[in-house]
């Protein structure tokens, strides 16, 4: 396990590594001036190019990388140009909300999508399979922003059940949960689809296997046989499955706060890509690069230590 | 016995139930504006607050913010007509060309124990603008000043190197007029970033969440015309279609519209709502670039103006809502005007092509990627192929847009064709002054380059005369015209919804006064 650990941990600082160096040369390929358009239209060239110099863009570009990527692995990220704040400071304001929609975006694929799987795999070609099979494919096909606009025009807008806007009174965590739960759920509900496809798959393979027939056999309870014995080894693959879909449910994010006016890292890139505030974007990218990462890493180890097979390989 | 009873009905158990049940029905109820108690407003900003130094302020909320939290001299007057209403000062008036003066209210104070505000403060914060090593972006507003004179503690004369016309409608209005306490910012050594010092203004600062929401709390200590509300919670959106639902779904209580949102709202207006429509200041053009091949010939250009039909574009990306416009200078301030030297004649744009000997032409156009942007550039598209000018729509996001025409970039001279729309404040220099030669490159991008135009425009900036001033303006955008770089097509219109609990604080162009907002 010990050496399995390391190998995890190796990839993960050559794959930040990569990110920091393919991030900076992407931003630096985008046009775009960003002291002009930080400083807007009124400001003079000398104001600019004092801007430029502060942000360091007169330096050659390989001067800014290598200043860039030796300041991030002590931590610091720079300084965000306008209102001057550490860029790890702004991050970390917005790194909450995030991991909130997330957390919630799990919450409701793993709890809607778990259940629905192993009901489809038990009544294994039935009525209910087949409309569990269909409706794991639409939620997969409808992108994450048009949930989200359904989801506000329906319960926020028609019902009034539930705020269209914002992330909650700090403070408070049943307003937070409350503005948290429709755009959670536009992050979350195409996962549904993947995860009850991937339980049923992995269950039916697994209801097949030996000690399921010896466990019939011996006439244990089909619930005790599918919860107990059938799930616990049917869902390993869906814990590899959510440390890549935690990836994907960070771009589907960006939409989520755009449209609900949620504070976030995402909302934070996309308006910082705008500014051409190069630190900020640098900076957020890297944090959720790393997190991604960590996120992956930790999905391989639980795997690693909850299958030997795994861990023997290494 | 009725007691036994209650203790039953009070257990534990019942307890969790009545209360599940309470807040299931409270949350099923219709959720209400929170303005209806007259305590708290909550209204959108398009932008999240970044920098509140009156000095290096950079956008409209933020405006609106520094004017509520350091009392300005004087803030625009709410309502249709533009004008200013007095805020720190008990008089403010013009002695000559050059002299104004003006004698702070007895008993504004700064907090953080910085004091009463004085006339020094006064001399402090303009002459802070001003100064050349400050390299503040609105060190224009006051490019007239000489000097600032303190009379007495409340009193001073405020000098100008020259009759400056435009102090009155587009400097004092502003956050050009904010005053700051000398003696914090000198502890500050600073520009004031995210955290305010030293605050006198009718609402303070009471918190701020990054990218969610500022709160205003009105100044327990402002003795005069006390703000509408208690709270002012500014939640910043930059998409108006999601501020529109954030509206319609009862959490906001003012919100700008898009124009394109106003024929529906206006239409059906979401119960208890008001709907409202404004002249916009801003104005939209189609610019031609004279330094770009093949628009260096004249009748090229001329041939473009001629091609376009103005009303189609506006009509089809505004959805009717918005009015051509034909210039620079918005209806209502000196300079607007009623027509263009140029029509809608696609035969005169052939004849103009063949007298130039230009055929099979293959031309570009920028623009930003806003619907309403590409809903016009494609029916220029259209426009320009009927007389035989294939063009290629580019869209481009924000930070790339802005940097086509500058002259520190490599694309300058291959802008061709870019659709453009500026805003302005309420004065007609604030548009001509984009145009003059030293902004070739800068905001010029249509390089155009006219010496009388300059002269004008130095003309304009002096003359206090109003019907010599529309005189000078018309006249500039005639000269603009005859270059044939510009397709004038709208000033566009401002939509914005309200409760009807509340009495919005607006200017005449529908931008909104924070401070004076009240309960209806």
């Amino acid at each position: 396990m010990l050496n399995y650990t390391i190998k995890r941990l190796a990839l993960a600082v050559v794959i930040v590594s990569v990110a920091m160096f393919l991030l900076f040369s992407m931003i630096y390929l985008i046009p775009g001036d960003p002291a002009a358009v930080a400083l807007g239209p009124r400001a003079t060239e000398a104001m600019r190019e004092a801007l430029r110099i502060k942000m360091g863009l007169d330096q050659p570009v390989w001067v800014q990388f290598w200043n860039f990527f030796a300041n991030a692995w002590t931590g610091d990220l720079g300084r965000e140009v306008l209102s001057e704040r550490p860029v790890s400071h702004v991050v970390m304001e917005q790194l909450p909300f995030t991991l909130a929609l997330i957390a919630g975006g799990i919450t409701w694929s793993v709890a809607l999508g778990i259940p629905l799987g192993c009901w489809a795999a038990v009544k294994r070609g039935s009525w209910a399979d087949r409309v569990v099979g269909v409706l794991s494919v639409a939620v997969i096909a409808v992108p994450s922003f048009v949930v989200a606009i359904y989801a506000l025009l329906i319960f926020a807008v028609t019902l009034r059940w539930l705020p269209a806007i914002g992330a909650g009174e700090p403070g408070s965590a049943g307003d937070q949960l409350i503005h948290l739960i429709l755009p959670s759920l536009a992050v979350g509900l195409g996962w549904v689809g993947y995860i009850a496809r991937m339980v049923r798959a992995s269950m039916l393979e697994v209801l097949e296997a030996q000690h399921i027939r010896t466990a019939r056999a011996f006439g244990l309870p089909d619930r005790m046989i599918t919860y107990q014995y059938a799930l616990t080894i049917a869902i390993l693959p869906t814990i590899t499955l959510l440390g890549v879909g935690i990836g994907q449910m960070l771009s589907s994010a960006v939409f989520a706060e755009i449209v609900f006016a949620r504070p976030g890292v995402g909302k934070l890139v996309y308006d910082a890509i705008l500014t051409r505030n190069y630190p900020l974007v640098t900076g957020a990218v890297l944090v959720t690069t790393v997190l991604f990462v960590l996120i992956n890493l930790v999905a391989d180890l639980l795997i690693g230590a909850l299958d030997p097979r795994v861990r023997s390989r290494f | 016995m009725a007691n036994s009873k209650l203790r039953l009905d009070l257990s534990r158990r019942s307890f969790l139930a009545a209360a599940g049940a309470f807040g299931t029905v409270g949350a099923a109820l219709p959720r209400m504006a929170l303005s209806q108690d007259g305590t708290v407003l909550t209204l959108r900003s398009y932008s999240d607050l970044q920098v509140l130094d009156p000095a290096f302020r950079l956008s409209l909320p933020e405006d609106d913010i520094i004017r509520s939290i350091f009392a300005p001299l004087v803030i625009p007057q709410a309502g249709d007509i533009w004008g200013w209403k007095p805020i720190a000062v008990d008089s403010i008036e013009q002695l000559d060309d050059v002299t104004v003066s003006f004698k702070l209210k007895d008993n504004i104070g700064f907090t953080d124990g910085y004091g009463q505000m004085t006339a020094e403060d006064v001399k402090f914060s303009i002459e802070r603008i001003a100064d050349p090593a400050m390299e503040s972006p609105y060190a224009g507003d006051w490019a007239a000043l000489k000097h600032v004179e303190v009379k007495d503690k409340l009193s001073g004369l405020i000098h100008l190197n020259n009759k400056f016309v435009p102090l009155w409608t587009t400097t004092l209005p502003t956050p050009a007029s904010c005053i700051l306490s000398k003696k914090a910012m000198m502890e500050l050594g600073d520009k004031i970033t995210t955290k305010p010092v030293a605050q006198s203004g009718q609402y303070l600062l009471a918190d701020w969440q990054p990218k969610q929401k500022t709160i205003l709390r009105r100044n327990p200590d402002w003795a005069h015309e006390p703000g509408g509300f208690e709270e002012i919670h500014v939640i910043p959106i930059e998409d108006p279609a999601t501020a529109e639902r954030g509206f319609e779904a009862g959490d906001l209580d003012y919100t700008w519209t898009s124009v394109s949102s106003l024929p529906r709202l206006k239409e059906n207006p979401p119960a208890g709502s008001v709907v409202l429509e404004k002249p916009s200041l801003a104005y939209v053009w189609l610019g031609i670039n004279q330094d770009a091949e093949p628009f260096t010939d004249v009748r090229i250009r001329r041939a473009v103006q001629h091609a376009i039909d103005r009303q189609t574009v506006v009509d089809a990306a505004y959805f009717g809502a918005a009015s051509v416009g034909n210039g620079i200078i918005a209806p209502g301030l000196p300079g607007s005007r009623d027509s263009v030297t140029y029509d809608y004649d696609p035969d005169k744009a052939r004849a103009l092509l063949a007298e130039a000997g230009a055929t099979d032409l293959s031309v570009t156009l920028d623009i930003l990627n806003q619907s309403e942007r590409l809903t016009a550039a494609q029916v220029i598209q259209a426009n320009l192929a009927e007389v035989g000018i294939n063009c290629e729509i580019k869209q481009n996001d924000s930070g790339t847009f802005w940097t086509l025409g500058s002259k520190d970039g490599d694309y300058f001279m291959k802008l061709q064709l870019v659709l453009s729309r500026f805003s302005m404040q309420p004065d007609p220099s604030w548009a001509t002054v984009w145009f003059t030669p030293e902004q070739v490159g800068v905001w010029n991008w249509e390089r155009f380059d006219n010496a009388d135009y300059k002269a004008l425009h130095d003309q304009g900036l002096v003359e206090s005369d109003h019907s010599k001033r529309d005189e000078i303006y018309k006249k500039m955008q005639g000269i603009m015209d005859e270059s044939g770089c510009y397709v004038f097509l709208t000033h566009e219109v401002v939509g914005a919804i309200h409760r009807e609990t509340i009495a919005p604080g607006l200017k005449p162009n529908g931008e909104s006064l924070f401070s004076e907002f009240r309960p209806a």
